[in-house]
């Protein structure tokens, strides 16, 4: 692999992107978004939140919007431009089909992260300009969670972008996942629970959620990310209401730090092994 | 002890470096002082085919969709400095071989080399040595004619100095600093030709590079493959206007229904196929004496007459007995001309039901 041809690639990826200025929309729809969480955040209360509150809310709004943008953005990385032709202009140089899977989550990755910093990054300075003793190093790893967050879902996204045949196809299943990871996923896990626990032990707060839910929870990137906001963020944590079931030990930040890369890796490993195969 | 030429990646100087092969040497350029890392190749470098030889090499391509075969069993060659048309109906399977050539699909069965290696094996080797224009070209619309041709010279690791001068060459200066995306399907075709022979490659493959191009620009892209040819380039070109290929083509290939019905010249091919010229007569007056006359020689296979003019179809070297015939006939030539088979004629034969 050659990290020029690769550096070339996400370069043109970043500049293509920036210079279709929908990256200067999403993050002031992010921006906007944290600030409305941050001053209605809690209901029947008006005026600044504290941190904590304003990352709870965005976990879940975030997690939303991160994951169509991510999506969008990967979805049609590959099928898109094998249907446009250029992807067979760009075969012919001495370019190999790995450079440009990586080239290309590099450059649709970095285009991502920056529509989070500037977003997340200007609700910041403002809720910083309002609320007192912000912690500035909790918000920042805030972000670099949610940043790791989108690299997952456009991981998945590129990956479907191999699989599909056509671009059409790859949009019904970039929408299909979105519903699958946001909807579909957390209604069949809280079904599943739901028909093993014990009712009564949530009238007395004496629910314990099994091992086995938590693990489960690895097939939904959305349920890691909120997890590893819940238990990193001193804020997030401070906030959660003290009747809330406790994480089991073993369900570290690091596990689930672990568990975001795995979903990286392998769905990055599919995508090259598909594009390899495919016909151009 | 191996001694190899390297360009500095800043300032383009040339440094010459020895060593074992797989030693690293570490090197500074003597004009910019850049400093790096270099590893003498453990492998030779791929020569390129000397002499006359083939620098396109396809044998035994066979590739199948399901049920369907694309491409059944075919081979040719072509020679350093040749340009070679490869025609066909619709769905025969061009873009296919050509496809099969860049490794852009996967043949099920057969060897391609350019330039004496091998694409499958050597893929990002083989095609350093290729310049390719798509049937369909595209762009990257949100980025400018300058900017896409700059990340081309990125991916072919040439100089981004040739790009503008390049753009200029196809008629595009004013459109340098305009986004791709505003151009017109002619233009972008025009920067399509600027892409691929963008690094002077020493193969070209192209894919119907006339597609939706004015007049002008037919000629200008048939003029650029003319200059690329005396530079010694191989093209390979594929084409629906036969005219064009006839007039460009030192051979062509015909492809029909995935299999290569025929290869050689024009001249050869219409030999194969007994075709024969056609000579125009105009006379003062066409009587039906003069009419007989041609028709009782020996070698004629039709006349048609038409006003004063008779059109014949012949062997080439009838003329003379044709133009006494006429004369002793009482007619009084005003005009003879003589058509040789045209590419049509022979296309149309090898691509019959």
């Amino acid at each position: 692999m050659q990290a020029n041809t690769v550096i070339s690639i996400a370069k043109k990826e970043i500049m293509d992107n920036i210079r279709n200025k929908w990256i200067i929309l999403v993050s002031a729809m992010f921006a906007l978004l944290t600030l409305a969480v941050s001053y209605f955040g809690t209901l029947g209360s008006t005026g600044w939140q504290d941190l904590g509150m304003t990352i709870s809310g965005m976990t879940q709004l975030g997690s939303f919007l991160i994951s169509i943008v991510a999506f969008m953005l990967g979805y049609a990385a590959i099928i898109g431009e094998i249907e446009r032709s250029s992807m067979s202009a760009l075969l012919s140089t001495s370019t190999t089909r790995f450079e440009i899977v990586v080239g290309k989550l590099l450059g649709l990755g970095a285009v991502l992260c920056l529509t989070i910093l500037i977003g997340y990054g200007i609700a910041g300075l403002v809720i910083g300009a309002n609320v007192p003793n912000v912690d500035v190093a909790e918000y920042l790893a805030f972000i670099g969670l949610t940043m790791l967050f989108g690299v997952v879902i456009l991981s998945v996204a590129l990956c479907f972008s191999t699989i599909f045949s056509k671009l059409s196809t790859a949009l019904g299943g970039a929408i299909f996942l979105w519903f699958l990871f946001n909807i579909i996923l957390p209604i069949v896990f809280i079904g599943l629970l739901a028909t093993t626990i014990d009712f009564s032990s949530v009238l007395n707060e004496t629910l314990v959620i099994p091992d086995w839910y938590y693990v489960l929870s690895f097939i939904n990137p959305i349920a890691v990310y909120s997890s590893l906001i819940g238990i990193t963020i001193g804020p997030v944590q401070s906030s959660i209401d003290a009747g809330m079931i406790p994480y089991p030990s073993w369900y570290s930040p690091g596990l689930l730090l672990g568990v975001l890369v795995l979903w990286i890796i392998v769905f990055f490993s599919v995508a090259v092994w598909r594009f390899q195969q495919k016909d151009i | 002890m191996a001694t190899q030429l390297v360009k500095c990646p800043t300032c383009k100087t040339t440094i010459t470096i020895s060593g074992e092969p797989g030693e690293k040497i570490n090197i500074t350029c003597s004009s910019c002082n850049q400093k790096g890392i270099f590893t003498i190749p453990t492998e030779e470098p791929p020569k390129t085919m000397p002499g006359n030889h083939a620098t396109i090499e396809v044998h035994n391509l066979t590739k199948t969709y399901n049920d369907f075969i694309a491409v059944n069993n075919i081979s040719f060659d072509v020679k350093k400095g040749e340009i070679f048309g490869f025609l066909g109906p619709n769905g025969a399977g061009k873009t296919t071989t050509i496809k099969a050539m860049l490794d852009l699909l996967h043949a099920d069965t057969g060897t391609i080399h350019l330039n004496g290696i091998n694409i499958r094996t050597q893929g990002k080797d083989a095609k350093k040595h290729v310049g390719y224009m798509p049937e369909k070209v595209s762009f990257y619309d949100n980025l400018t004619a300058l900017q896409n041709m700059q990340f081309y010279a990125e991916m072919k690791h040439v100089s981004k100095e040739e790009c503008s001068p390049l753009i200029k060459e196809f008629g595009l200066a004013d459109a340098e600093k305009k986004r791709v995306g505003k151009f017109s399907k002619g233009m972008v075709q025009r920067l399509g030709m600027a892409r691929a022979i963008l690094g002077n490659p020493p193969i070209l493959i192209l894919d119907e590079p006339s597609g939706g191009l004015d007049p002008r620009g037919v000629v200008l892209i048939r003029d650029k493959i003319l200059e690329m040819k005396d530079k010694g380039t191989t093209i390979f070109v594929s084409s629906h206007i036969l005219s064009e290929i006839q007039e460009i083509c030192d051979r062509v290939g015909i492809i029909n229904k995935g299999t290569l019905v025929a290869q050689d010249s024009v001249e050869g091919l219409s030999k194969k196929l007994n075709l024969k010229p056609q000579i125009t007569v105009t006379v003062d007056t066409l009587t039906e004496k003069i009419e007989n006359a041609v028709k009782k020689l020996p070698g004629v296979e039709r006349v048609t007459a038409q006003k004063n003019t008779l059109d014949i179809l012949c062997d080439g070297a009838m003329k003379a007995k044709v133009i006494l015939a006429i004369t002793n006939a009482g007619g009084n030539i005003q005009n003879l001309q003589t058509k040789e088979p045209t590419l049509e004629e022979v296309f149309m034969r090898y691509t019959e039901a």
